[in-house]
């Protein structure tokens, strides 16, 4: 009998799932394994985790880990390819991490171009504490501290970092994805693959921005989790590539 | 045995380099040594001094409130450090730039045209050699020997085409106080 | 020039070479003065040797960026001062955790606040009991000359990957700034051989997490023991400190970094004057010689402490001495450094004041 499905040796074979039922973690997680796999790299690997629901990614790869204090995910994974340029190097974090608290780590890195590869899973709140206002909550949305509706006048306007990013010179490939259908997931591998692959050509630094759903915190059932996603996040958060100096 | 010595000019007279010349000097005599310059509220005013300590046994403070020789290159370092001369010390002065003035009689005087000799022998810039020149002929202990291993020390391999120039100002201002 | 040679240098500068002959893989700082030579020197020197450098956009980012390179095994550090240090707090607490071999260099300036760049010595208290939240210690190393500021730098990184701890070599203002000469060596120490632990890539092994979220409330109280117990074996090991005259003394002038010098200078000025005594310095602060300065307070010799705060380590060796004997202060919170004539007057109105029924 041929096998057609199999867990990712990049993952451990005894992990528990710990993330909430339509959490899209366990996707990325998975793709994230997928390309090591592909690329060869698991065992060169070397994963600097966040803090938030993110922190536990070190439960689920089989890959060397270290866990940053929150937001300096980036600076520390600068220090791991700094001190051995040979290893391949990533970040795991959600928007809080990378793009509220970590921003200034974030963005320096892509300024200097580092050889490493940032993913950010993009949910719209801070998920482990409880669904709170953070950097890419959207215009209107209700959370526990924004209990009217992100506005204007108290919060300003939520940051789009697959953007930013692709601004910086030293970023070499930066993209927006989504896991809310098929093709988008496959789109998703596609440029969580690129991203590493101009680590490993050492162009620069690839980012990842990948929205994913918060079921809990946004009171859904994850198919209306997804459907948010395609339907009302994408208008503020638009999928594409937005940087790739691979193609050059 | 200790000394210490305050060395002081404005901005551009070389001080902190007359200073390292002279602790490095100190230092290949075998001798115990600090050198430390003066930052914060004391660096405004444009003055620049440095501290010299050497002592035959561990130097036992860095930065002291009086000093053995006051080595002062313009006028106000003169006017600020001559306070600051223990009694019996001696101030070393350049006559170029310092009035020869003399506001206590407890302390020594030394006057040399430091600045002019300098100008003599082609640029101003010599001035400092010139006045650890003059130190070592009021300061026993200060060995030309040494000075002058010093200064190719501190020139390095760099600058070593200063180096004739800047033996002929130390030489020339060790023999400067003998000429007045 | 032999590697013996004599060589007159700023602390700063000797700071740098040493972690540079230490083996130093990285190097990662953020400007800031008294210390900015530091990293200066090293942005060209390690970029020469062809190893790690990074002007990093902060000391958050700074400190981070070392635990990354150490997490590898790797030698690496930064330096920064006081107020800046602040920022590395959270940090400390991490790698103290986690028991990763940082070495930082902390070039004391004056605070609380922005302070300025004048010399002081305020931060014993967060060098030795740490700003980062939880229970965790730090060796922290306090040289008093240009000379110990490279020993002390060979032994930080000696010490840092032997116990896998975080070390802070406390320096300050002064020494930072001056040249004294002094010999370089060779790193005197043997390497450490991290593979046990280092991140290097889950080949032929199970992956490896350096972490300090302990969702199990029993492991998180064995981690903490475990850390606990490791500086009980560092405390027994480590301890270190230099004792001048103290056999005969009365009374035994404390201090510690480069406050040592002027301590000794006024025990031989108040010893001509025929009083005995003697001096302890401490030379790592953490972990204390609490024990022998206990001995010491045990037969009888009273402690003055020197130092240029408002009593920080005045009282450890309060706690140390444990009320067999008396502790007093001589202090100024920042700036001019206490003159031996200052301290030698203080203490003889201390003896004044202590021992008048007796004379």
């Amino acid at each position: 009998m041929q096998q057609v499905f199999s867990i990712p040796k990049s993952m451990k074979e005894d992990f528990k799932y710990t993330f909430c039922p339509g959490c899209d973690h366990g996707i990325a997680i998975r793709l994230l394994a997928e390309v090591l796999d592909e690329l060869g790299i698991q065992d060169k690997a070397i994963c600097a985790a966040s803090i938030g629901c993110s922190v536990f990614i070190y439960d689920f790869l089989n890959v060397d880990s270290i866990e940053a204090p929150h937001g300096r995910a980036a600076a520390e994974a600068t220090g791991v390819k700094r001190a051995r340029p040979e290893k391949v190097v990533f970040t795991y974090q959600g928007d809080g991490d990378f793009a509220s608290i970590g921003l200034a780590e974030s963005m320096h890195a892509a300024f200097r171009g580092e050889r490493i590869t940032t993913l950010m899973l993009n949910n719209t709140t801070y998920g482990m504490t409880g669904g709170q206002h953070g950097p890419t909550t959207m215009m209107g949305q209700i959370t526990t501290t924004s209990p009217t509706g992100r506005n204007r006048e108290y919060y300003g306007y939520p940051a789009r970092m697959a953007e930013q990013i692709a601004l910086a010179d030293g970023c070499a490939y930066s993209a927006r994805v989504a896991l809310d259908s098929i093709p988008h997931i496959n789109d998703a591998k596609k440029a969580i693959k690129q991203a590493f692959q101009v680590q490993l050509d050492g162009i620069g630094l690839g980012f990842v921005e990948i929205l994913s759903t918060c079921p809990t915190n946004w009171h859904m059932t994850p198919e209306q989790a997804h459907e948010r996603v395609r339907n009302e996040m994408v208008k503020t958060f638009p999928l594409g590539v937005f940087k790739d100096l691979s193609e050059k | 045995m200790e000394k210490n010595f305050i060395l002081a000019g404005f901005g551009g007279q070389g001080i902190l380099l007359a200073g390292t010349i002279l602790a490095n000097a100190f230092m290949l005599d075998d001798k115990n040594v600090t050198w430390y310059p003066c930052y914060g509220a004391e660096m405004r005013g444009g003055t620049v001094n440095c501290e010299v300590v050497v002592s035959d046994t561990e130097v036992s403070s860095v930065h002291k409130k009086d000093c053995d020789y006051a080595l002062v290159l313009n006028q106000q370092s003169f006017d600020r450090f001559v306070e600051h001369v223990k009694i019996g010390g001696t101030i070393v002065a350049n006559s170029t730039l310092v009035s020869e003035t003399k506001p206590r009689n407890d302390i020594n005087y030394v006057f040399a045209p430091m600045g002019k000799l300098a100008n003599d022998l082609g640029t101003s810039k010599v001035t400092n050699v010139v006045s650890l020149g003059v130190l070592s002929s009021v300061v026993d202990t200060i060995s030309i020997s040494a000075l002058k291993l010093a200064i190719e020390k501190v020139l390095g391999e760099k600058k070593k085409d200063l180096l004739p120039l800047n033996i002929k100002a130390l030489l020339s201002g060790a023999e400067l106080i003998a000429k007045v | 020039m032999s590697k013996n040679d004599k060589v007159l240098i700023k602390g700063n500068y000797a700071i740098a070479q040493a972690a540079v002959n230490a083996g130093c893989e990285c190097y990662f700082g953020y400007p800031i003065t008294p210390q900015t030579e530091i990293g200066e020197y090293l942005s060209g020197k390690m970029q020469e040797l062809k190893r790690g450098y990074v002007c990093a956009e902060s000391e958050l980012a700074a400190i981070n960026m070392v635990i990354g390179a150490v997490s590898t095994g790797a030698k690496a550090m930064t330096s920064s001062s006081s107020c800046a240090v602040a920022l590395m707090q959270e940090a400390l607490s991490y790698a103290a955790s986690d028991e990763l071999p940082v070495v930082l260099v902390n070039v004391m300036r004056a605070g609380p606040g922005l302070g300025y760049i004048y010399p002081a010595q305020g931060d014993y208290n967060q060098s030795v009991y740490g700003g980062g939240n939880g229970d965790y210690k730090i060796v922290v190393l306090a040289p008093s000359t240009v000379q110990e500021c490279i020993d002390l730098t060979y032994r930080a990184f000696y010490l840092a990957h032997k116990y896998r701890n975080p070390v802070i070599l406390l320096a300050d203002g002064l020494l930072g700034q001056m040249m004294e000469p002094a010999c370089f060596g060779e790193y005197p120490y043997p390497e450490i051989d991290n593979s046990s632990w280092e991140l290097s890539g889950a080949k032929n092994r199970n992956s490896r997490a350096i972490y300090s979220c302990a969702k199990d409330e029993q492991k998180q109280i064995e981690h903490i023991n475990h850390l606990f117990e490791k500086f009980e074996l560092i405390s027994k090991n480590e301890t270190s400190w230099e004792e001048f005259e103290t056999e005969d003394a009365d009374i035994i002038l404390t201090a510690f970094g480069s406050m040592t010098r002027n301590i000794k200078a006024a025990m031989k000025v108040l010893r001509e004057k025929g009083l005995r005594v003697g001096c302890l310095r401490p030379i790592t602060l953490s972990p204390f010689p609490h024990q022998r300065i206990n001995q010491l307070a045990k037969s009888g010799k009273d402690f003055v402490v020197v130092e240029m705060n408002m009593g920080q380590m005045f009282k450890d060796v309060r706690y140390a001495v444990n009320g067999e004997s008396k502790t007093e202060l001589i202090n100024r919170p920042v700036g001019e450094w206490l003159k031996v004539e200052e301290i030698v007057s203080a203490v003889e109105k201390i003896m004044e004041k202590n021992y008048a029924a007796s004379v």
